[in-house]
């Protein structure tokens, strides 16, 4: 379009303000993270120097609390969760879109009301049941809740994107004679591999970040996800800004790096039209 | 009154430059079709003259004002787009008024001119519709339609019959080749189909890599195409190539051998000279009729396809060419036969090293040298 | 379609509707059975629950209703549970206004054509959605904290420091400022999926509309923003589904307790506090299944009419 130039300097200058604002708390935390308190306090906005480096507010948070243990929790929870959801759901997905049967609408259906109706709302009688199958303060309880509340995004995503795959190639393999399980097995399984990232900023994320299922189902020592974990250490120690900053940064980090790292598969896949 | 010129238009993405120092002029009332194969810039020069994009150098004059900096709405223009752009989610008359509402056009006014070109479109029953309820030709018209309605001075069209079926694109084009007639305005028109071109345009202009090839009356570019690019690009199937070389040149001509026979040219500029890689032309549809004047090109037939009224031999003459005749229906030849096509000498086109056509005084009978 | 032929291979001698294909029951089974045991009966469960009152002896008795009209009527709990509810439609309005309008003005200028630097914009604008809500929640408690005074300075550097105030701390001040944090964090998400809308509108169609005369103004009002609206709907559900499910940011931030007063308590904090008691209150189960099946009802609500109301109206447009 004609004569767009200056219009384009104040759209950079609209985008980097808000920019500032959408990233600069994060920055202000992992710098002062690395600073004595004296220097917290005396010049927030500086970057950390020989002089006001320190790295005690680390030492206290390991000192203090499990922050490793945390770390493995929340990364089995959410690896475990995420495996799953992807292999059922595939299972899910691919029965729901490949065959017609009675029911099939239903089920989807069925299947939908996980989407629009958050799990949470039935945590009582989840306490109840995980205390009458002796899962309170277990990864399990959460793996198996997790699961649970990621299926129905990740069947209608994973549905949609099965959709896609060429007709041709399970019909092939069926004039071949190849059962369905290995048709699953062999061709679906390998081919959603792109999907992968799509389920995987819807449903891993939020498991990552979660407080309210760790909090009621798996609160005791030894059990903590970092969102929980960090949350508990905060409670404790709220006057050590070094500690609180440490472990901000410390939860802030994995996530920073992770996103970073592989922002350009979860961007596509959030405007991939996955959502429609 | 509306004719178009281009000056010196040249146009960069970045550093990529896809148009270079075009001048054109589109005089009033004329039907000017851009043709070339995909990315030769020519819709890019359309959507220059629109004022969808800017140039990075030359000038555009409309109705002999200046446009540059012009808004496309205040260009006197109207535009049909390949997808044909019709807002999904309005009705088939408010798609055709939209533009008018900018144009500050009254209610009446507005109303009369959408009617008027529904009925000329046959469009009246389908006003209430939104796009989607729409055949693909109905949503053609109805992208024709909003750009009756603005009563341009020029029209663009960009490859405005791509998206239709074989049967239906014949059918429009006559439509719009109708529409030109009466409404007499300004048309510019692009696509990649020759036949297109040479069926709708009164001038056509052939584009490669960002130039213009050539500028003329569709049948000038048939019979005396300046370059190879056009030779081949015009006419179907494309016009055969041989690898020839000049002999000798002296005052009866110049001779020439080709795939196993000799022409004698006699060109007018003497352009040629002794030892010349050049490249000879001539059309399939040339090559069939057995004459006086014909000079016979011996091969072996790879492939013959009949269509029925015609058939194609596929062959490869004795100096290692590839070519196709046109030939009968009916003709009596298979694979693996040796064959003659007769090459009137009249036909042939003769291009230096460089491509560029070399123009042909006389043509003279030659002598096989085999 | 296709499973015509699955059918027919799997089925074999066996006549074919006798029996539900083994191979269907076998995919889907698990997907089903995690569902149903974690999500679908939990949330049965709740509401059944929800019509049960609890003595101290741990015996359960049905009493219909009777707690929804506690819930409603009492003065021990109506209170705070139109104070919930009434907080969270203001924390749901604010998201709606100044999250989703941000998130549309920066999808808009993400989407202009050929903006340079687009990808890296979008990447970091995204980056706290991707955080856990307690760790935002606690760096803008450290951010606004009068104590480290960062906040205040930068205010003066601007020259609005005479603006600031205790604003988590001030009962007048804290809902608006948690909401404003939770807006922060979660543009993101509007601005990713109307960003995705916006550059699947083909180029022709604001083409067409400069030659038809649209201004820049113009081509977003009738041509851009009619094409999204299904996407704004989406968004709306989606805002409000999680608005009236949120407590992570409230209970990182002022706690269970919601405070100062209750004015920041929402219905998921308020939810928390029933069920699992506070200070000197008891936590009661089938109270707390109430709330969440009161809950549960105002999310329905809210999903009936965008499904009934809102998204039939709104014709989704296939370029």
């Amino acid at each position: 379009m004609p004569t767009i130039r200056p219009g384009r300097i104040a759209v950079h200058i609209a985008l980097i303000l808000y920019l500032a604002l959408a990233i600069g708390p994060i920055v202000l935390i992992l710098i002062n993270a690395f600073k004595t308190r004296r220097a917290i306090f005396a010049d927030p906005l500086g970057l950390p120097n020989s002089q006001t480096f320190t790295a005690i507010g680390f030492d206290r948070v390991f000192a203090n609390s499990d922050f490793g243990l945390y770390f493995l929790n929340s990364l089995t929870v959410t690896v475990v969760s995420l495996g799953l959801i992807i292999l059922i759901g595939a299972m899910a997905a691919w029965a729901l879109t490949e065959y017609r049967f009675r029911g099939n609408t239903i089920l989807s259906l069925y299947l939908a009301i996980g989407i629009m109706v958050p799990i949470r709302l039935g945590s009582v009688s989840i306490l109840r049941m995980m205390v009458d199958l002796n899962l309170v303060n277990t990864l399990t309880a959460l793996i198996l809740v997790y699961v649970a509340q990621g299926l129905p995004l990740a069947i209608l995503i994973l549905g949609e994107f099965i959709q896609q795959i060429p007709k041709d190639l399970r019909d092939a393999a069926r004039c071949d004679g190849v059962s369905e399980y290995r048709i699953f097995g062999s061709i679906i399984l390998p081919l959603i591999r792109p999907a992968i990232a799509t389920v995987a900023v819807f449903t891993m994320v939020p498991i990552w970040n979660d407080l309210w299922f760790p909090l009621i189902l798996a609160p005791g020592a030894g059990k903590q996800t970092v969102t929980l974990g960090v949350q508990q250490f905060i409670g404790q120690y709220v006057t050590d800004w070094n500690a609180v900053l440490a472990s901000l940064t410390l939860a802030i980090a994995p996530i920073l790096v992770l996103y970073l790292l592989f922002s350009r598969y979860l961007v596509r896949g959030l405007t991939a039209g996955a959502v429609k | 009154m509306a004719d178009v010129s281009l000056h010196g238009i040249a146009k960069s993405f970045g550093p990529v430059e896809i148009l270079h120092d075009i001048d054109l002029r589109v005089n009033d009332g004329e039907f000017v079709v851009f043709v070339g194969p995909s990315g030769c810039g020519k819709s890019t020069l359309l959507r220059i003259i629109a004022g969808l994009e800017t140039v990075s150098a030359g000038e555009i004059r409309i109705g002999g004002r200046r446009v540059n900096e012009m808004p496309p709405a205040d260009r006197k223009i109207a535009m049909v787009f390949q997808s044909y752009a019709l807002y999904p989610h309005m009705s088939v008359y408010k798609n055709m008024a939209f533009g008018l509402k900018f144009a500050k056009t009254n209610k009446a006014e507005v109303d009369r001119r959408v009617r008027q070109a529904a009925e000329i479109l046959k469009l009246s029953h389908l006003l209430d519709r939104k796009p989607r309820e729409l055949s693909g030709g109905q949503r053609q018209r109805v992208a024709i339609g909003r750009a009756i309605v603005r009563e341009p001075s020029v029209f663009l069209f960009d490859e405005p019959l791509s998206n239709l079926d074989a049967a239906l694109r014949v059918n429009t084009r006559l439509e719009i080749a109708k529409l030109h007639r009466e409404l007499g305005a300004t048309m510019i028109y692009v696509t990649h189909d020759q036949i297109e071109a040479m069926t709708l345009a009164s001038k056509i202009v052939v584009l490669n890599h960002g130039r213009i090839e050539q500028v003329g009356a569709p049948l000038d570019l048939y019979h005396a195409p300046q370059n190879l690019f056009v030779a081949g690009f015009i006419g179907s199937p494309r016009m055969n190539f041989i690898k020839g070389q000049v002999r000798s040149v002296d005052e009866r001509g110049a001779l020439i051998a080709f795939a196993g026979t000799e022409a004698l040219v006699q060109e007018a500029h003497g352009r040629l000279a002794k030892g010349d890689e050049i490249t000879l032309g001539i059309r399939p549809e040339h090559m069939a009729s057995e004459g006086p004047q014909t000079i016979p090109l011996e091969g072996e037939i790879d492939a013959v396809e009949r269509l029925g009224e015609a058939s194609f031999v596929y062959m490869k003459l004795t100096g290692g060419d590839d070519v196709i005749v046109r030939s009968s229906g009916d003709i009596d030849a298979s694979p693996g036969e040796r064959f003659a096509a007769h090459v009137p000498v009249g036909a042939l086109h003769v291009f230096d090293a460089s491509g560029q056509a070399v123009q042909i005084q006389s043509r003279v009978a030659a002598r096989s040298t085999s | 379609m296709s499973d015509i032929a699955a059918t027919n291979v799997q089925a074999g001698s066996v006549p074919e509707r006798s029996r539900f294909p083994l191979h269907i029951a076998v995919f889907l089974a698990p997907a089903l059975i995690i569902y149903t045991i974690f999500s679908i009966y939990p949330l049965v469960d709740t509401i059944r629950l929800s019509l049960y009152a609890g003595d101290e002896t741990g015996a359960r008795h049905f009493v219909g209703l009777g707690n929804f009209v506690t819930l409603l009527t009492d003065p021990a709990w109506s209170g705070q549970f139109w104070n919930a509810l009434g907080n969270n439609l203001i924390f749901f309005a604010i998201h709606m206004v100044v999250q989703n309008g941000i998130g549309l003005g920066l999808a808009m200028l993400l989407s202009l054509p050929r903006l340079t630097g687009g990808s890296i914009y979008r990447t970091l604008l995204f980056l706290p959605t991707m955080l856990s809500v307690v760790i935002i929640g606690f760096i803008w408690q450290l951010i606004l904290n009068p104590l480290w005074g960062i906040a205040p300075t930068l205010l003066k550097a601007v020259g609005l420091g005479s603006l600031f105030g205790p604003w988590l701390g001030q009962e007048s001040t804290a809902l608006v400022t948690v909401s404003l944090i939770s807006v922060w964090q979660f543009v993101g998400i509007p601005m990713m999926l109307i960003y995705a809308a916006l550059i699947n509108i083909p180029d022709d169609l604001m083409d067409a509309a400069t030659v038809d005369g649209a201004g820049p103004f113009s081509v977003f009002w009738f041509v851009r923003l009619p094409l999204i609206l299904p996407t704004l709907g989406v968004v709306s559900i989606l805002t409000f589904v999680a608005n009236f499910n949120a407590f992570d940011l409230i209970y990182a931030v002022k706690g269970a307790l919601a405070g100062p007063n209750f004015s920041t308590d929402i219905l998921g904090t308020f939810f928390y506090r029933t069920f699992f008691g506070y200070q000197l209150q008891v936590g009661s189960p089938t109270m707390g299944a109430a709330v969440a099946t009161a809950m549960l009802i105002v999310i329905l609500l809210g999903v009936l009419i965008y499904l009934f109301g809102v998204q039939r109206r709104l014709q989704r447009h296939t370029f």
